[in-house]
């Protein structure tokens, strides 16, 4: 039944032997954390991407945030926030929902770059992410782009597990109720003005935390527990 | 730290001390933060051993105990907990959060280094409740430097000093002052001051009685001068002249005479003054002319409140305005009933007597009558009680609610019958008796003998500090007027754990600390009547150490100051002055700093219930 928590590990080592040399090579050579963790002992890189839409196939990175997360603890000084130069035109849309602009696009990283920088934060690391799909999408998608081939990123979903909370408790799910901002409220977490990746990094890092809080567990549990199925 | 961050920054930048920190400062420091949620209900810190942290709650809320369930403080967003940044953490302390909180937290040490540039935080984090009270409190002085208090007598006296010989003629005197433009000539014998003459004195002691001119001004001259020295503020100056009644004053130095200040140097440096109103109030002829004059009153502490003054002064003036009417109405009463039978004293009890009146307060009264009074002659006293109760009714300072009046018969009794008084209340305390008398160890002569005071106080004094049992009962009447813990949100949070939506700054801030000055004076046989006089003449003594009374005046100071600046709002606002102040009013800082009072307060409390044991009586 586990199958898949034994195929993370082996399907990282699959791919190192395919991985040509570079970030995706060096990502992969690093075992990933031992899913007997406990969760509070676990290191966790919070992220969060900013993106011109959400096909991974034809929008693009914008912005990334992250922060790391061990010991029930966020770390600003582990804080980071990038801004993604893109060659491709950016939506209007989406400039006036995380208030970046094209002069600020332009100063930031390239592509590649940012996408190195990435990769060598997560090693050894879990992603954190509110509806990981998006941050786990854009990245394999640009890792295919750049390298070939797409890497396995082990994952916990602040999303997934709201949802699993609330099926378990057979309640119904309301629209809206698995958004970041009304989970946060759910958990007397503070509304946060700003709306840039690496707020919404630490947002959804904070809600993990809440999560973890209000667990009921009586030691903490293995990181098995949350980690996203592939 | 990434600018995305600055909204974090912002949360941290509002919060004193840290809004004192510069930018890169904040910047540091918010990179150094470490976020932390805490479910309703659990512990912080989470884990044992952990090291020495600050705590700022973004969200949330924490309730701070000693012991089992001994609630000690409580704590909002935007509050910051420094609990654990004291070198050693009580041990029976630990904190609870009392909703789903989210924390930023920062090592102590870590902290330290970052704001080492700024005293002001380092001291927030590192010290005691009363060291922080009292930078607050200097802070406060400083603030209020360009004024009446820093300014010394020395400063403004004319430098150009016209004095003359005792013997020179009045009309060669008037030409001098004429010729140097000045009201008041000092004159000089052997190079000594041994008279004053103004204006004033050739007008009524020389023209008006129709003295010649030729007369040598020696026969004008007020013989006894009283005089400032060059250091005293004009403040201290406002006050002699308020109290001897007079407008001019030579200031001396070391060196000798160095000039003279008037009344009129000193408006020149701020507006009106006590001075013209108890002026006003000595001519006034009628009780509505002293009604009309009561009412400049609040203008006066207004005016003392703008220009930085403090308790000492405010208190000062208010209550020379009160005495002046006093004295006024007395002086009214006396001319229509005749002189009294036997001589008596007029007593001003309580707030009036320790000179800590503000604006109006209730009165608080009684008549020492000598022993030699006949069973015949109440009769015209209880006429005088009568119409100064319901003069200085009339004048705003409405009836006292207790009846401790001159009117009521008790409150106007003979030596000896107030000394049985005393005598039973310190031979055989009883808690409600205390009570209600704890007001009348608080005396003062207004008008008549003050030796028919004296030969009650010296009793008393002598009496109260070998009675252990009187000082006990004391203490435990004292002690029923606790300060709150602190502010939650804005609340205040008091001792059972309750909130109020205000506070209340002379019951629970004022009153606990005049009480125990009170209990220092009679346990030390001190004759100060005020409470900074009694916390500064018990220091170092049994009762009480330097240290604690160097701590209690701080904590006076500070909530009097709080008091006065918000009585002042009121009146400029034409509202009528009172004690109540929203926590909502209060900035973070001022609360901080309360907070800070209110522990000095509960300190001291707690020594001097463990001290007399009030739990066994």
């Amino acid at each position: 039944m586990l199958s898949w928590l034994f195929n993370l590990e082996y399907k990282r080592r699959h791919l190192l032997d395919k991985a040509p040399e570079g970030p995706l090579r060096e990502y992969l050579a690093k075992p990933f954390p031992d899913r007997n963790t406990p969760i509070d002992e676990a290191l966790l890189l919070a992220m969060d991407f900013e993106t011109s839409g959400l096909d991974a196939k034809n929008d693009h990175l914008l912005s990334v945030g992250y922060v790391t997360l061990q010991n029930n603890r966020v770390s600003l000084e582990t804080a980071h926030h990038q801004i993604i130069h893109s060659k491709r035109d950016m939506s209007e849309d989406n400039v006036t929902i995380h208030h970046i602009t094209h002069d600020q696009v332009a100063e930031g990283m390239t592509l590649p770059q940012a996408v190195e920088a990435i990769l060598c934060q997560l090693q050894g690391k879990v992603l954190l992410a509110h509806h990981a799909a998006v941050e786990i999408g854009f990245l394999q998608q640009a890792c295919r782009n750049l390298y070939g081939i797409a890497p396995v990123i082990p994952a916990i979903d602040t999303m997934q597990l709201a949802r699993q909370r609330l099926e378990r408790r057979q309640q119904p799910i309301k629209a809206h109720e698995l958004r970041l901002f009304n989970l946060r409220k759910k958990y007397g977490l503070p509304r946060y003005q700003a709306h840039n990746a690496l707020m919404d990094a630490i947002a959804t890092a904070e809600l993990f935390l809440a999560q973890l809080a209000h667990g009921n567990y009586r030691k903490p549990p293995p990181l098995r527990n949350f980690l996203l199925r592939p | 730290m990434e600018i995305e961050l600055q909204e974090i920054r912002d949360f941290i930048a509002a919060i004193p001390p840290f809004d004192r920190l510069t930018d890169d400062v904040l910047n540091a420091l918010t990179a150094a933060l470490s976020i932390q949620y805490v479910r309703r209900g659990g512990d912080i810190p989470a884990k044992e051993n952990a090291p020495p942290t600050l705590h700022i709650l973004r969200q949330g809320a924490i309730a701070m105990y000693s012991g089992k369930d001994n609630l000690m403080g409580m704590l909002g967003e935007g509050d910051i907990c420094t609990s654990f940044c004291a070198a050693e953490v009580m041990p029976d302390f630990y904190i609870k959060a009392t909703e789903d909180t989210l924390l930023y937290s920062i090592p102590c040490d870590e902290l330290s280094r970052l704001v080492e540039q700024d005293e002001s935080v380092l001291h927030f984090i590192r010290h005691s409740a009363a060291q922080r009270l009292k930078e607050a409190v200097s802070d406060m002085q400083e603030q209020s430097s360009s004024n009446l208090l820093h300014t010394y007598a020395g400063d403004i006296c004319r430098g150009e000093l016209i004095t003359a010989d005792p013997d020179t003629s009045i009309q060669e005197g008037a030409r001098l002052m004429s010729e140097h433009g000045v009201s008041s000539l000092i004159l000089m014998q052997d190079e000594e001051p041994v008279g004053l003459v103004t204006d004033r004195d050739i007008r009524k002691r020389c023209v008006a009685s129709g003295l010649p001119v030729s007369s040598p001004m020696r026969e004008i001259m007020t013989h006894k001068v009283t005089s400032l020295n060059a250091s005293e503020s004009l403040f201290d100056a406002l006050l002699v002249m308020t109290r001897q009644q007079v407008h001019h004053l030579p200031v001396f130095d070391d060196s000798g005479l160095k000039g003279i200040i008037t009344t009129t140097d000193i408006m020149r440096q701020e507006g009106l003054s006590a001075v013209h109103l108890t002026n006003t109030i000595r001519k006034a002829e009628s009780l509505e002319a002293l009604v009309e004059a009561s009412r400049m009153l609040p203008r006066i502490q207004l005016q003392l409140t703008n220009m930085g003054a403090d308790l000492r002064h405010v208190g000062f003036a208010v209550t020379a305005v009160t005495g002046a009417i006093t004295r006024r109405l007395i002086e009214l009463a006396e001319a229509d009933l005749g002189s009294a039978p036997v001589p008596y004293a007029w007593i001003a009890a309580g707030s009036q007597a320790r000179r800590e009146q503000t604006s109006h307060s209730d009165q608080d009264n009684g008549l020492i009558i000598s022993d030699k009074m006949q069973p015949g002659d109440d009769a015209w006293f209880e006429s005088l009680a009568r119409f100064v109760n319901d003069g200085l009714d009339a004048c705003g300072y409405v009836y006292c609610p207790g009846d401790v009046m001159a009117s009521n018969p008790k409150w106007r009794q003979t030596v000896s019958t107030w000394q049985g008084y005393f005598e039973k209340w310190i031979e055989q305390p009883e808690p409600m008796a205390l009570m209600l008398s704890s007001i009348f160890f608080d005396l003062r002569v207004i008008h008549g003998k003050e030796k028919l005071l004296n030969r009650i106080r010296r009793k008393i004094l002598r009496q109260a500090p070998k009675n252990q049992l009187f000082l006990a009962h004391m203490v435990r009447n004292a002690l029923t007027h606790r300060p709150p813990l602190g502010f939650f949100r804005d609340f205040v949070l008091v001792h059972d754990g309750q909130h109020d939506d205000t506070l209340d700054l002379k019951h629970s801030g004022l009153v606990p600390i005049i009480d125990m000055a009170r209990i220092y004076a009679l346990a030390e046989g001190l004759h100060e009547v005020g409470t900074e006089d009694r916390l500064r003449a018990a220091a170092g003594t049994p009762s009480l150490s330097k240290g604690g009374s160097a701590n209690l005046l701080d904590a006076f100071e500070f909530i009097s100051n709080l008091r006065l600046e918000h009585q002042a709002a009121q009146i400029r606002n034409g509202d009528s002055p009172d004690n109540y102040m929203s926590p909502k009013q209060l900035s973070k800082l001022e609360r901080e700093h309360l907070k800070d009072a209110f522990k000095v307060v509960q300190t001291m409390q707690s020594t001097l219930e463990m001290r007399y044991q009030t739990d066994r009586i």
